[in-house]
């Protein structure tokens, strides 16, 4: 199954089961989960069920293309399902199947991973789950997001498409994947690895990320105080990928790691509180549809 | 009449380390439940897989027991009038307890007369007693983590999704988390039915194993050990199964299937020690030695799936554990690159403890500490200092490699120290006591063998102890984190197995000058975090010597008497200990000899410079006791004045006293009037005490009843 066929195949599967398509958020970000479809709609009491693809930099695993299984720019294929249904597993399960994986051939396994997001303030009990020893999942019960206990429960199932699809292509490195009947992935992304990953650890601008990473946190604080959460939330993110770059070009001590985190995380936890007061000031119009 | 129950809680995957600990709770609170309410079960077993926590009770009564309450009413006086007419205190009694008034009796009772009834209870149904208790237990649960799920309130390990509840064939009323228990459990995922009716207990395995699950955790151990033998012995190896993994794959499957998968073998060429941890701590595989004891260039892995499927399964596990494997030689290969001592400048950059400085300071606490020690413990090998120091240098270096910075390999830290101190070129002890300066990590690891790495496991665990304390970052006593107390255990068990003569107040002291001055305010000063700490050790120093076998008595005793030289201290508690088992008449009269001199001089708080004038005695019995005191004093002395004191001999000469002593007692009467007699008495007395105090503080010990 080529790889935009694994996409459409999941979108379908999801659309099926009563999600709405969403589209990748345009901003830089470690994880679909902090895309705001995943992030803000996951508060307060709303239903909410959305599928979609998250583009996901991850500067610190770039391996200048060179490495078979490792990239700075993946993708994330991502499901959010509020309040989480009952039959949740079983559901999944069947999307695997959609997939041509059939499950009877196969070893597959929920195995403890409780996942944690600091910047986020953000924390879910679940599982990675194992197809054949491989991680393909993860599966994930959110208990807090922006430091606020989730309830209802929402959801979050994350598939590493990449690894699905170089299985079910049984191929095992990222550039021979075939994205389409006629291109492979490497053809399409192999210079923007090596290039991402000379920049990232290389030749990025320290001072300027530095003052970029103040800038963004301003910016943040001062469009909280003028209560708009929404755009305020695009310049957390701002400051998470500067953060990221940072990191990768190894200019972040210890130290000042867990301040920079907890500086993130401070103006995640406000913005979540003043989206959800704001939502709930609407009468969470979501109740009603 | 007897019944069965069958109880299983359907689950999401639980955490494996979860489960045992649940059914060891669920078997403990519903056998308690049962025999609470009089319906003890002849036989309770369990059994636990991932999606199950399950549980059968044989022999049940179909019925309580009827039983009679007897309860106690009003005095009689007040409950009946001088006629003998009930007064509305009897009535509202009988009324309380759903009686007629003419059931009443009155009792005589050693308060007075009063009225009593008896209140005969039917015994209810089993059917109607058990559910309400299946769900406490079940909502009194604990595990380490819990979680919500969906819009409800509750908790639990993982989402609760079906209930069997069975009394013989008989659906039990239970609702649990809105799961209403029925008789339908499930089968395997994909080898069995996704419903299965389960007719009764008794039928319950059977019908499970038919649809592709084993229940029974101890069958399924039996079946993984006995698979992966025989793969491994098709390729002549064994497999090498650590006992934690075992448990831990247990409980990640419902059917074990076990698979072996291959590597190249130029990956044999890593570490053995890396190696085993890519296979067992990223995939929970087995790996494979020859008779040799080598590893092999294979592995056993537990899956879930069905035996059909074995091939398609083992080539997705190859795939998967080959770029493990890859990973791993790519941090060795680029770790290796630079130096290891090249390091220590990243160190400056990683903070230790927040107020405490960074680790590269640390290093240079440490190799300080290690020379304190050398010097401290008097040893002679002027050599093994340089190494110790050098080690010391180099012993956190690891930690800012590629390697150990792999959370799944991060265990492996030391370990991979020693390794790349070798590939540096650093001498051979200086790696080998890098490698072993975090042992021992717990009650099983041994201490390290090599004397440099003993000196860097103590000074390791002091500065962290220290700078913990200092910073108040510890809750003291019981509620300590088992992290500090393994670290305080570690010290003790280096001390005692290298018998390490030093003095630890002085070892805590010094630890806690080499800190930096704490920057915050919340700190403990230096004398009381010195005096917590040692606190701290008194502890840990008798949970030692318990678990070698010494009573919590003499323990006590030992430690109530200056106990800062451990070797000494630990030579003294096997003393009293040895001679305890081998003669307790000996030992009752070394105690008894001991302490009557303890009871009677230490409520005075004598003055330390008190002397015994000798001519101010009056009974020859006191000239016979200070000269036998005399000679004991002798004897101890020489006894414990060697390198290695002979406590038997000092017991020995302590025990000779005892009929003077007793003598003394029946001859002179200590507590008189004049106070230049009875001080003087008292200082003779105070005198032996403070020679019995030399082995321990007899008046904690409670002596062997003869």
């Amino acid at each position: 199954m080529v790889f935009e066929k694994l996409i459409a195949t999941l979108d379908n599967y999801w659309v099926a089961q009563g999600c709405h398509l969403s589209y990748p958020y345009e901003i830089e970000m470690g994880a679909g989960t902090m895309s705001p479809d995943t992030f803000l709609r996951s508060l307060g009491p709303e239903p909410w069920r959305v599928a979609y693809v998250q583009p996901s930099r991850r500067p610190t695993d770039g391996r200048y293309g060179e490495n078979p299984y490792r990239l700075q720019r993946y993708f994330q294929y991502q499901v959010l399902i509020k309040p989480s249904p009952d039959d949740i597993q079983e559901v999944y399960l069947g999307s695997l199947t959609v997939l041509g994986i059939e499950l009877q051939d196969h070893d597959i396994r929920f195995v403890e991973d409780d996942w944690e997001a600091p910047t986020l303030g953000a924390t879910g009990v679940g599982w990675e789950v194992w197809l054949d020893g491989m991680e393909i999942t993860q599966f994930t019960y959110f208990q807090q997001v922006g430091g606020i206990p989730c309830k209802p429960v929402s959801v979050e199932l994350t598939y590493g498409p990449e690894r699905l699809a170089m299985y079910l292509q049984d191929v095992d490195d990222y550039r021979e994947l075939m994205w389409s009947d006629d291109i492979t992935y490497g053809e399409l992304r192999y210079q923007e690895e090596q290039q991402f990953s000379e920049y990232n650890f290389d030749t990025a601008d320290v001072q300027m990320l530095q003052q970029l990473f103040e800038m963004y946190e301003r910016e943040a604080k001062a469009t909280i105080r003028a209560e708009l959460p929404l755009p305020a939330y695009d310049y957390v993110l701002k400051c998470s990928h500067a953060f990221n770059l940072l990191d990768s070009r190894g200019a972040v001590s210890v130290t000042e790691r867990h301040e920079m985190i907890l500086r993130i995380r401070d103006l995640a936890r406000q913005v979540a509180e003043l989206y959800l007061a704001q939502r709930e000031e609407l009468g969470f119009p979501l109740l009603q549809v | 009449m007897s019944a069965d129950l069958l109880y299983e809680i359907g689950v999401e995957e639980i955490p494996a380390n979860a489960v045992l600990p649940a059914l060891e709770q669920l078997e403990a609170g519903i056998s308690q439940a049962l025999a609470d309410c009089r319906l003890e079960a002849a036989s309770i077993s369990t059994y636990g897989t991932p999606r199950r926590l399950a549980l059968i009770a044989e022999g049940i009564p179909e019925r309580q027991p009827d039983s009679v309450g007897e309860y106690k009413g009003p005095p009689a006086q007040s409950a009946f009038d001088e006629q003998g007419n009930p007064t509305p205190a009897a009535e509202g009694f009988a009324r309380s307890r759903g009686v007629a008034v003419s059931e009443l009796e009155i009792r005589e009772t050693e308060k007075g007369r009063f009225v009593f009834v008896q209140v005969k209870r039917p015994g209810q149904p089993a059917a109607e007693v058990i559910p309400p208790l299946l769900r406490q237990v079940t909502l009194e649960l604990t595990f380490p983590k819990t979680m919500r799920w969906g819009d409800r309130d509750i908790e639990f390990a993982r989402p609760l999704r079906w209930l069997v509840a069975l009394l013989d064939d008989q659906v039990l009323d239970l609702e649990i988390a809105g799961v209403r228990a029925d008789r339908i459990s499930r089968g395997h995922r994909v080898m069995g039915e996704k419903m299965v009716e389960i007719s009764s207990s008794s039928a319950y395995l059977a019908q499970l194993a038919a649809n592709g699950v084993v229940a029974d955790h101890r069958e399924r151990e039996k079946m993984i050990v006995e698979q992966a033998n025989r793969l491994a012995e098709e390729v002549g190896g064994h497999p090498r199964i650590d006992s934690g993994i075992l448990t831990e794959v247990n409980f990640l499957v419902e059917h074990p299937t076990c698979i072996r998968g291959s590597f190249a073998p130029r990956y044999l060429e890593l570490p053995a020690e890396v190696l085993v941890s890519v296979l067992e701590g990223h995939q929970k595989a087995f790996p494979v030695e020859n008779p040799a004891g080598e590893l092999m260039a294979e592995f056993i892995a537990v899956t879930n799936a069905a035996a059909g499927a074995a091939d398609v399964v083992r080539q997705g596990w190859e795939r998967v554990v080959v770029p493990r494997l890859d990973d791993a030689e790519f941090y060795y290969q680029h770790d290796t690159r630079q130096a290891l001592v090249s390091r220590l400048e990243s160190l400056k950059r990683v903070t230790f403890l927040k107020g405490m400085g960074n680790l590269y300071e640390k290093t240079q606490r440490l190799a300080k500490l290690v020379d304190w020690l050398h010097g401290e413990i008097g040893l002679a090998d002027e050599a093994m200092r340089t190494t110790a120091q050098r080690a010391a240098t180099l012993c956190k270096c690891d930690l800012v490699t590629m390697m150990v910075g792999d959370s799944k390999l991060a265990a492996l830290q030391g370990i991979i120290g020693g390794l790349y101190a070798r590939a540096s070129g650093e001498p051979e002890p200086v790696a080998e006591a890098v490698a072993e300066h975090y042992r021992p990590q717990g009650p099983e690891e041994s201490i390290p063998t090599s004397p440099a790495g003993q000196l860097l496991s103590m000074a390791d665990k002091i500065d962290n102890l220290a700078a913990c304390f200092r910073l108040e970052l510890i809750p003291t006593g019981s509620a300590a984190p088992p992290a500090l107390r393994r670290q305080a255990a570690g010290i003790v068990e280096v001390i005692v197995g290298a018998e390490y003569s030093l003095r630890l107040s002085r070892l805590i002291h010094y630890a806690l000058e080499l800190l930096p001055l704490p920057a915050n305010e919340k700190t403990l000063s230096l004398e009381q975090a010195a005096t917590e700490l040692q606190e701290f050790f008194a502890g840990r120093v008798q949970a030692a010597w318990e678990q070698r076998g010494i009573s919590y008595d003499i323990c006590r005793a030992v430690l109530g008497v200056p106990w800062d030289d451990i070797v000494d201290a630990t030579r003294r508690a096997m003393c009293l200990a040895d001679l305890k088992q081998a003669d307790p008449e000996a030992f009752t009269e070394l105690v008894v000899a001991g302490e009557r001199p303890a009871r009677i001089t230490r409520p005075e708080s004598l003055p330390d410079t008190l002397k015994v004038d000798t001519s101010l005695f009056e009974h020859p019995t006191e000239t016979l006791l200070l000269a036998e005191l005399t000679a004991a004093q002798q004897k101890v002395q020489a006894a414990l004045s060697d390198e290695e004191p002979d406590y038997p001999a000092a017991g020995e000469a302590l025990r000779s006293l005892l009929t003077p002593i007793h003598q003394y007692f029946e001859d002179v009467m200590v507590m008189v009037d004049d106070e230049r007699l009875r001080l003087n008495r008292l200082a003779l007395l105070s005198q032996i005490d403070q020679l019995f105090s030399r082995l321990a503080d007899f008046l904690q010990i409670v002596p062997p009843v003869s």
